[in-house]
């Protein structure tokens, strides 16, 4: 477990940035990249999301005020830059982000990195039906097996209201999977 | 019959006698939810289907601090905007609105640029650049580049708006 203050403080430090940095990269570089795997589905544009994501903490570690934890700001990041992704998709379509959503699912039967089966795909087709607030809760709660109070840390919403969305998201998704089973 | 009357009112307790413990608000209630989004929960598939190439996260390091190094050339250190007078800034903000347009990879339109430096033209700092505009790929135009200042009189001068430029200057130099 790294001491999050002392490795800001290296983060911060000119002599010692690259050093510390590469520790962070280490540390979270995995974390970070199922959380926005699980948001934009390819794994080439989790990559260029993740790469991106790193290069925003590196540029912006110097303004960082330690009001959160580093792991929930590198994660905000991270959540800002999928959805940031996945609009400018949409944009360039001229469709919304649901059926961008949707669009990317639909390129998984035939996506190599992706090893499911048919009830895994309508599994993840659900998910991107949800709204994005319910689809992140849900990703965090059930794919990354992240606490609620994590969750909370990271996308500033309380406790009950996380359990809420992810109860709605739960029962949402069952509803998809058995229309489309039966 | 009256004697086990009798023992079983001795074991039940008053509804007056309170045990003295309590629960959260809305707990049963909870409860109930937990139980059914379990039930759901044991039902969903839970493997991870997302597969990676087998050396990715070894190569990932490189991959970013390459991308972190600076580029060779010439460094531009944003915080002497503050010290050129508006018209030489003004200058820049023709300098990149240039390279944006013509980039294609860039979105943002040069009027986005003119007006976030309007407003933001005493605070502007490169992080402030880098973050605020996260649809620019910021390579692509090299940053980090040192402009002297006899190459911004020069295009102060070759410029459409030197007159504009002019009074722009005027003014600075009276407040």
């Amino acid at each position: 477990m790294i001491d999050e203050i002392a490795l800001v403080e290296e983060l911060q430090n000119i002599q010692t940035k690259e050093k510390a940095f590469r520790i962070l990269i280490k540390e979270y570089k995995e974390r970070l990249y199922w959380h926005i795997r699980k948001i934009v589905i390819s794994h080439d544009d989790a990559d260029d999301v993740l790469q991106n994501t790193f290069i925003k903490v590196f540029k912006g570690i110097d303004n960082f005020k330690q009001e959160s934890k580093l792991y929930s700001w590198m994660y905000r990041i991270a959540t800002n830059e999928s959805i940031t992704f996945i609009n400018k998709r949409a944009r360039e379509r001229n469709i919304d982000i649901t059926e961008m959503k949707q669009k990317l699912v639909s390129n998984l039967e035939s996506d190599k990195w992706f090893s499911g089966n048919d009830i895994e795909i309508i599994l993840q087709e659900a998910v991107a039906t949800l709204p994005e607030k319910q689809q992140l809760v849900f990703n965090m709660k059930y794919f990354n097996h992240m606490k609620y109070q994590q969750i909370s840390d990271i996308l500033d919403t309380s406790v009950g209201g996380l359990k809420a969305s992810y109860f709605h998201a739960v029962k949402k998704i069952e509803l998809y999977i058995k229309k489309k089973t039966h | 019959m009256r004697e086990n009357d009798e023992h079983t009112q001795n074991w039940k307790l008053s509804d007056d006698i309170k045990t003295g413990f309590t629960v959260p608000e809305n707990y049963f209630k909870g409860i109930e939810d937990d139980f059914s989004l379990n039930l759901i929960e044991e039902k969903l598939p839970k493997n991870n289907v997302f597969e990676i190439p087998k050396t990715y996260f070894e190569e990932l390091d490189h991959h970013i601090i390459e991308k972190i190094k600076p580029k060779k050339g010439k460094i531009l250190n944003f915080k002497k905007i503050k010290l050129i007078p508006v018209a030489a800034t003004i200058a820049l903000i023709i300098f990149f609105g240039t390279n944006f347009l013509l980039n294609n990879n860039s979105e943002l339109s040069y009027d986005e640029i003119v007006n976030w430096v309007d407003m933001n033209i005493n605070t502007i700092s490169s992080d402030d650049i880098t973050i605020a505009f996260t649809d620019v790929n910021f390579d692509d135009i090299n940053p980090y580049v040192t402009i002297k200042s006899e190459d911004i009189i020069e295009s102060l001068i070759n410029s459409d708006d030197i007159d504009f430029l002019i009074e722009e200057a005027n003014i600075n130099e009276i407040n």
